[in-house]
Order: C-alpha cells, then structure tokens, then sequence
C-alpha cells in the first residue's frame, strides 16, 4: 500500500511539474506575442494642413480610424479659412453686416476661442485673422508686411468684436475686414471629438496625434502610461528635452520651430503677438500644455507662448488641472509644480537646463 | 530528498523554460520583426515599401508633385535628400534609422516612416 501509494505520489509530481512548465513555456510565448500584438494599429493621412498620427488597440481599428479622419475632415471642411466655403469663412464675409447661422460645432469653438482671448486677455486672440493672412505664415509665399500695414490690420484685431448669440446660434464680427481664425484650436477641438468616436466603439486604449497636438485615451493595453517626449526646440523632429508619462491627457506643444520663414537673415515665426502685430517675442521658444481637454491645451499653449513664461506661468497655475512645460530662449526649461514629480528631464543635444526651483 | 529522476525532470523542465525565452528573444531580433521597413506616402497613398536593411547600393527615389522631393535610402536608413519646397523641414529631419521614425514633407503632402514601434517614447510633440 505504502509503495503504491510513494509511486503514485512521485508520478503525480512528475506530471505536475511537466505541464506546469509547458504552461510556463506557453506564458512566455503569449505574454511576448501579445505585447507586439496586431491588434495595434497604426495609421497616418494628411489632414487639416498636417498629420494625423492614430495609434488605435482595438480589433476592429482599421474601420474606427477611418470613420476618425472622416469626422477630422468634416471638421476642417466646416472651420477652415484657407480653403472657400465652410462655415468660418461665411462668418467672415459677413463681417461688419450681418448675423451668420452657425453649426454646433463651429458655436461651441468660436465660444471656447472667445473665452480664451477673454483669459489670457488678447495673447490669444481668435481674430487674429488679418494679421495671419498678411504675413502669409501658412502660405507658400511669406512676407514680412510693411509697420504701416501692421498698424492698419492691429486695428481689425481684437476678441471683443466677435459677437456670439448661442440662443439663436449665430454670430457676427463687428467691423468689416475682421477675420476669424480658428487655426489655434480647432485641432484641439478635433482631438476630443475624435476620443468621443473612440469611447463609442469601445476603445479603451489609443492615441492620437493631431501634427503633434497628442491626446491619448487610456493608457497603454499592458496598463502602463504613454510616454511622450516633448520637442526640443532647436532639435530636428523627433528630437526631445524631457518625457512626460500620461493617461487619458492631451499634450500639445507651440514653438518657433513649427513653421517659420528668414527674410534678410531675420527668422520669423508663425505665432503673432495680437498686440504687436509681429512674431511673439517674449523669450520662449516652446511650450507644452498638458490638460484633460485638449481644447483647452490647444488654446492655452498659443497663449503662453505669447505671454512669455512668468505671465505664462502664473496664467497656468490660476487654471485647476492644467500643468505645463515653458522652454525659454537662454535654453532653460521650466515645469508646473504639478508636473515636477513625472517629468523626466532627458536631452540628447545637452544644451538645455532643467530649473527645477525659480 | 530529490532522486535521480526528480533532478531529470527538473532539468528538463528549466531548459524547455529557458528554451522558449531564447526561442522568443531570438524571434524578436530576427526574421520579420528585426526587418526595418520604410514606407513612403504621397498624398495618403503608399507609394513605395522598401526593407532597408536589404538595401546593398544606395537608391534614390523621386517624387513629384506641387513639390519635388529626392527620398535617398542606404542600407538600414533612409532620408529626404532633397526638396524644392519652401520649408526644408523634411530635408533637415536628416535619416531615419529606427522603427517609428518619421520625416513628412507637408507643402508636398509626402512623408517617409520606418515601420513600428520605438523602444524609447511612444511619440514626440510638435
């Protein structure tokens, strides 16, 4: 009895540690497959004047990602004012004369970009509109305006002209020559829409990049956070000074480097100071706005660029839930208190400093 | 106490272990995964897949459109050499050498990837 019983304990043990290394063996081969698993899928097209990036884990990715760029385009079709038709230029025609109907969308944007003109009083500035088309920034052929056409189109320039009637769903410019410009924001706008489209299909882990304007949705399918670098300034793309780990977030940078133009060995950016009708120039080079929304990254981080970093700063610390990155021109990098304990400073090109205390 | 044919099976047991973490390091690194494959997109069209690392004499690849831009590859990397657009951006991206690389040519609706993944960030702002 004691034999049999000694035998069939020692076989018993045989098969048990057996199949549990096959189960290991299986473990190893299913966590390694899962983790390069084709259910991400990554795609990437040309829309609103850059490029959308999506990175989407979900079995039927393919056919989301598709209906995300339908939405992007539908949005751009109706907000864009370089090319014709489209609500936002039927809104600037009208400038000066009379109320246009206007679509939810393009109401709830025009309402965001008044109230962030209205916070950051004027450094963000959706009429920016005149200014942008003189200099031509996102046009093939830029050109530094004359200082007498300047001081004419800073005329045309100013968020309280825009008047915004939600009950009707309408809106007007006040003065004839005035421009809208949704240019600021209506990635960001786009992106939290595009989470929507998301969510409805059940994703629960993507991302999406918007030419660099990033919200991702959830974290990453092992759990873990996305990791995000934030663009060095005076890198080539793809370079960075520091990462931030983030779930459910939007980033979004601004900086010189984005879009800009020499004219007699003078450098000139995209980004117009609403004030003085020329390139911001107020000693940052970057910044990076991190937020839950990211409308709001969007338009804040256009805002601080041309507030320049101690206006900057203490505009972002009055805001609940909104943490950023400023990287000034000496090459000196500050973060938000709340972002202190995530960011990691890493710099390739060892040219920058990471001010932890001010 | 362990018998002689507890140590066999034990033995056994950790070298299928250690067998099947060779056989999946070993099927990261090589084959299809360790492939570097670039693609170029012209107005959201693939145009041309090219395995880099297959790559023996350098190539250039040009595309035309609003804009010309000359696409250079050699072996294991790849860049836009030159361009006639007004930005430059593209050309001064410089070469793409790992998996998620990515260098776009906006004026001419044209970008150059490298297939993947990176090890290091997810993706960078700009």
């Amino acid at each position: 009895m004691g034999i049999v019983y000694l035998i069939g304990d020692y076989m018993t043990k045989k098969f048990a540690v057996i199949i549990l290394s096959i189960v290991l063996c299986i473990g190893v081969l299913f966590t390694s497959c899962s983790y390069y698993s084709s259910n991400s899928y990554e795609t990437q097209e040309f829309l609103m004047g850059t490029v959308v990036l999506q990175r989407i884990y979900h079995k039927n990715a393919e056919m989301i990602a598709k209906e995300v760029n339908g939405r992007i385009a539908e949005i751009e079709s109706v907000m864009t004012i370089n090319k014709p038709g489209g609500e936002v230029n039927l809104l600037n025609d009208a400038a000066g004369e009379e109320y246009v109907n206007l679509g939810k969308d393009t109401l709830y944007v025009l309402e965001k970009a008044r109230q962030y003109s209205e916070i950051s009083n004027g450094a963000f500035d959706l009429t920016i509109g005149p200014l942008v088309e003189s200099w031509g920034v996102f046009s093939n052929n830029p050109k530094v305006p004359s200082e007498s056409e300047i001081d004419e189109l800073l005329k045309l320039v100013n968020y309280k002209d825009i008047n915004i009637d939600l009950e009707n769903s309408t809106a007007m410019l006040a003065k004839k020559g005035q421009i809208v410009d949704l240019g600021g924001i209506a990635k960001g706008f786009a992106a939290d829409e595009v989470i929507e489209i998301y969510k409805k299909h059940g994703v629960e882990s993507a991302m999406i990049s918007l030419g660099g304007n990033i919200l991702t949705l959830g974290g990453k399918p092992d759990g873990s956070p996305w990791t995000i670098g934030i663009r060095n300034p005076r890198g080539k793309d793809g370079s960075y000074i520091g990462i931030i780990s983030v779930k459910d977030k939007a980033v979004v940078s601004s900086g010189d480097y984005e879009r800009f133009f020499e004219k007699d060995g003078v450098r000139y950016h995209h980004i117009l100071d609403p004030k003085t009708g020329y390139p911001a120039d107020t000693g940052l080079i970057g910044t990076t706005i991190v937020s839950d929304i990211s409308i709001d990254a969007d338009a804040l981080s256009t805002a601080t660029f041309v507030l320049g970093l101690e206006e900057g700063m203490k505009l972002i610390e009055s805001l609940e839930g909104i943490e950023a990155v400023f990287v000034t021109e000496d090459k000196k990098i500050y973060v938000t208190d709340g972002l202190k304990e995530t960011f990691i400073f890493r710099d390739e090109s060892k040219e920058f400093e990471y001010v932890e205390k001010r | 106490m362990l018998k002689k044919g507890d140590l066999i099976i034990l033995g056994f047991a950790i070298i299928l272990i250690a067998a099947s973490f060779i056989g999946v390091s070993i099927y990261k690194s090589s084959g299809e995964n360790a492939r570097k494959i670039a693609v170029i997109i012209k107005d959201n069209q693939e145009i041309k897949r090219i395995d880099i690392d297959a790559v023996s004499e350098p190539m250039e690849i040009t595309v035309l459109g609003e804009y010309n831009d000359i696409v250079l590859v050699e072996k294991g990397r790849i860049r836009f050499k030159e361009a006639d657009c007004p930005d430059k951006v593209c050309v001064n991206t410089g070469w793409l050498t790992e998996k998620g690389d990515m260098a776009v040519c906006l004026p001419n609706k044209t970008m150059i990837k490298i297939e993947g993944q990176s090890d290091d960030v997810d993706i960078v702002t700009y």
